[in-house]
């Protein structure tokens, strides 16, 4: 589903991701982790098309994002750590924006949007402008709206942010349930522990450079080290390295 | 292996609805819980629609009883240089707007990683940034077209197709200002800020060598007449070229009003069909280089600057030393913030520059002994003037600050610092720039016009009353009506808060400057037109009082009720 190949990505004279290559195969859900400023955000933004690579490839479901940009994007749901929403409209006519811009048949977006509520359990505020929602109402009405058009790809950029307990505990059901029925999920997170909990693979990137990628048990025999994600974690990152500039 | 894609949706209706539902809303809402603000707005909107068609009915009457006709040369020519001023004004604008919503708001960023197209995105973002900046166009423009219309007898299909003029106007300079907004973005040399010097200076050059030309054949005009009339009209000639969009409006509009149907239709096929033509040349440029562009943009990060404090943060500190150290650090933040924004500034001193420009010029048609230019006339014309101008400065720049400081306030209100210390640091911001500015011009220009000394030292107390008042206004009201919502300035002043200030303040400024200067210089001008005998009544100073009264009452009620707002607002 995600092929991104050598691509680094500058800022001005700053390299934010430098020759970074990643493959994920549909169904698969994929924690991305680094430090602040580590080049996330940007690998994620340039898989959302919202930027392009400096050099090398970003492809999503065999789409090109610059050349074939509008396709591929068809296929993504992005759900950014700062959820937008129009303050003007009520989260269902939100959803039905979102399904009319996927090009939803009726029925079908009718059916998926009861569904969608049903699942983040909105229907309690749903018929109410966005403008008075809380942070964490906003957040899974962004994700019901994230989902409501079957995305072939999520990617969810700290999705766990402003979430109760049990939000949180559905919420982590939930996107293991997805990448089981097929749907690929990138996961973008500083919460190590739901990495550990679900993800098939783990990808470690800091200074922009993939530092690790694998399974726990790849990177415990990439760090030599046995332990829980955390320990892994900080001895992959804890080699100092320098600000690369061209 | 791509995999299969769902249909492509009628994005355009999808849009269509968004903004339908967008606007429903919004109306319900304002009329449910915000009817004082709606019904204000409506108010001054009203307000200056009447205004404006009072002083068009005047104007025109003035032109009627000097025998000028209404449907010749002269009129051609103000409709000309009107049309191309509020166009050149709708590029700027519109281009701002566009800038903001396509390069820095969330809802771009939002759209952009969907599968909008980006000409979709586009088309719904200009829609949007033309209906901002043009109705302030459509509400001056149609009043001064009424009046002229009833003024001069045009027959009824005149007013019939004036809206249909004014709204196709504002898509070509909308569109123009469109396609050059995406094309610099996307091809701008990375030194943004010594293109753009080299483009200020060349563009300040090319404009004060034409001004220059333009004031050398008035000069002309008004001492020989005849002839030189044709060497002042043929600097208008860009105006008045085929080329010019804003000369097929003229010739559109005096061609309905001579009661020539099919002379009035082609130029408004024309304007129509340019407008529509170069949108889609936008919508085709955005189509190719918006996702580019906002890649630049969002990429184009150039090395680490290091920013430290600078002499001129000293000299405000030092301007503001009757404060406390914490009045005056907020004080310091908020000039320090100005200065390193050149867009806020650079607009100032041009504006200033011209107007010393005019002034000197002024001087000179009075030392050519032009009994036409009499300098009390020509002083208030420049009183009047200054007072506009701080009033647009302190409006676009001093109401939004509290606004700006929107979602991250709860920084300020966790600060030891109270509310009351908050709104007092920018008021004496405020107070402090302007009496600066404005005080500098009035004094430089009256001077340069040769006005004697009472008369200036009145000018610099109306001028300092002008500017203690618009302060009070400014941030009073920027407190009792802020819009937290909105991060680009431009639109917090053209959206409600920003328009009722704009109004009040030029209310202000008619009740100041008609009180205190306006009964001295009609004395002093009928004091010329009598050839220079009799004495000036004492009673020509009566109305200070009550203009130091106003200026009083414009710094207290706003600055209480914004204190009060602000007090009991929750973060």
């Amino acid at each position: 589903m995600i092929e991104i190949s050598n691509v680094s990505k500058s800022y001005g004279p700053k390299i934010a991701v430098q020759d970074l290559s990643l493959h994920i195969p549909n169904g698969e859900l994929f924690a991305f982790l680094g430090p602040n400023g580590a080049g996330k955000t940007t690998t994620i933004k340039m898989l959302c098309g919202l930027l392009f690579p400096t050099t090398g490839t970003v492809r999503v479901g065999g789409f090109d994002l610059r050349s074939h940009g509008d396709q591929a994007r068809a296929l993504v749901s992005y759900v950014p750590d700062q959820p937008f929403l129009y303050e003007k409209l009520t989260g269902r006519e939100f959803l039905q924006f979102t399904a009319d811009l996927y090009a939803m048949p009726r029925d079908r977006a009718a059916e998926k949007i009861d569904e969608v509520i049903d699942l983040f359990h909105l229907d309690e505020f749903v018929d109410d402008l966005t403008e008075r929602y809380s942070h964490g109402m906003r957040q899974r009405t962004v994700f019901a709206s994230a989902l409501v058009h079957d995305p072939k790809l999520l990617i969810a950029d700290e999705p766990t942010v402003g979430l109760d307990p049990k939000s949180i505990r559905e919420l982590k059901t939930l996107l293991r349930k997805l990448a089981d029925s097929g749907t690929t999920v990138f996961l973008s997170t500083h919460t190590l522990d739901i990495a550990q909990e679900l993800a098939d693979r783990i990808g470690i990137i800091d200074r922009g450079r993939l530092l690790g990628c694998g399974t726990m048990t790849d990177l415990r025999k990439h760090a030599a080290m046995d332990g829980n994600l955390e320990e892994l974690f900080l001895k992959i990152t804890e080699v100092p390295g320098v600000e690369i500039t061209v | 292996m791509t995999t299969t894609l769902a249909p492509v949706a009628d994005q355009a209706s999808t849009f269509r609805s968004l903004r339908t539902r967008l606007f429903r809303n919004g109306l319900r809402v304002a009329l449910e819980h915000g009817r004082t603000r709606l019904f204000t707005m409506l108010f001054t909107s009203v307000f200056v629609f009447v205004f404006t068609l009072g002083v068009g009915f005047y104007l025109f009457n003035q032109l009627a009883k000097a025998n000028i006709p209404f449907k010749g040369a002269i009129v051609e020519g103000l409709f000309d240089l009107l049309f191309f001023t509020l166009g050149t004004m709708l590029v700027f604008s519109t281009g701002l707007i566009l800038y903001a919503s396509l390069f820095t708001s969330p809802e771009a960023r939002f759209l952009l990683c969907s599968p909008a197209r980006a000409d979709r995105i586009f088309a719904t973002k200009f829609q949007a940034a033309v209906a901002f900046s043009s109705w302030g166009f459509v509400i001056l423009g149609i009043p001064i077209f009424l009046a002229y219309g009833i003024v001069s007898g045009v027959p009824w299909y005149f007013y019939a197709l004036l809206p249909a003029y004014l709204l196709g106007y504002v898509l070509l300079p909308g569109s123009v200002s469109a396609a050059l907004c995406l094309l610099l973005v996307r091809y701008l040399p990375q030194n943004k800020r010594q293109f753009f010097a080299v483009v200020g200076v060349i563009a300040a050059i090319v404009i004060g060598f034409w001004l220059y030309k333009v004031g050398i054949s008035l000069k002309r005009t008004a001492v020989t007449g005849g002839k030189e009339l044709d060497d002042l009209i043929g600097q208008f000639d860009l105006f008045r070229s085929g080329f010019a969009p804003s000369h097929w409006m003229t010739r559109g509009v005096m061609a309905a009003a001579r009661n020539d149907l099919s002379g009035a239709l082609v130029p408004l096929a024309q304007v129509w069909s340019n407008g529509l033509l170069l949108y889609v040349v936008a919508a085709w440029i955005a189509k190719r280089v918006y996702r580019t562009a906002y890649d630049r943009i969002a990429g184009g990060g150039r090395g680490k600057k290091i920013y430290k404090t600078s002499w001129l943060d000293r000299i405000m500190e030092s301007l503001v030393f009757y404060l406390d150290k914490r009045t005056r650090t907020l004080v310091v933040k908020d000039f320090r913030t100005f200065r390193r924004d050149p867009t806020q500034w650079a607009v100032l001193i041009l504006f200033g520059m011209l107007m010393l420009f005019g002034a000197s010029n002024f001087r000179q048609y009075y030392s050519a002994g032009l009994a036409v230019m009499d300098r009390y006339a020509l002083s208030l014309m420049n009183l009047c003037g200054t007072a506009i101008l701080l009033c647009a400065g302190l409006s676009r720049f001093m109401f939004p600050l509290i606004s700006l400081e929107g979602r991250k306030f709860w920084i300020l209100g966790l600060t030891p610092v109270s509310r009351d210390q908050l709104l007092w640091g920018k008021f004496v911001f405020a107070l402090t720039g302007s009496l600066v500015i404005a005080e500098g011009l009035i004094v430089v220009s009256d001077v340069l016009i040769g006005l004697p000394w009472d008369g200036v030292l009145l000018h610099a107390a109306v001028m300092a009353v002008v500017a203690v008042g618009l302060s009070g206004l400014n941030v009073g009201l920027g407190a009792y009506l802020p819009n937290f919502k909105e991060t680009d300035p431009s639109k917090i002043v053209v959206g409600f808060g920003g328009t009722v200030n704009m109004v009040v303040g030029l209310g202000f400024l008619v009740m100041v400057i008609g009180t205190m200067a306006v009964p001295l210089h009609t004395a002093q001008i009928a004091k010329g037109m009598r050839g220079g005998e009799g004495a000036i009544n004492p009673w020509v100073y009566a109305g200070v009082p009550v203009g130091l009264l106003v200026g009083a009452l414009a710094v207290v009620l706003p600055l209480r009720a914004g204190a009060r707002s602000l007090r009991a607002m929750e973060f």
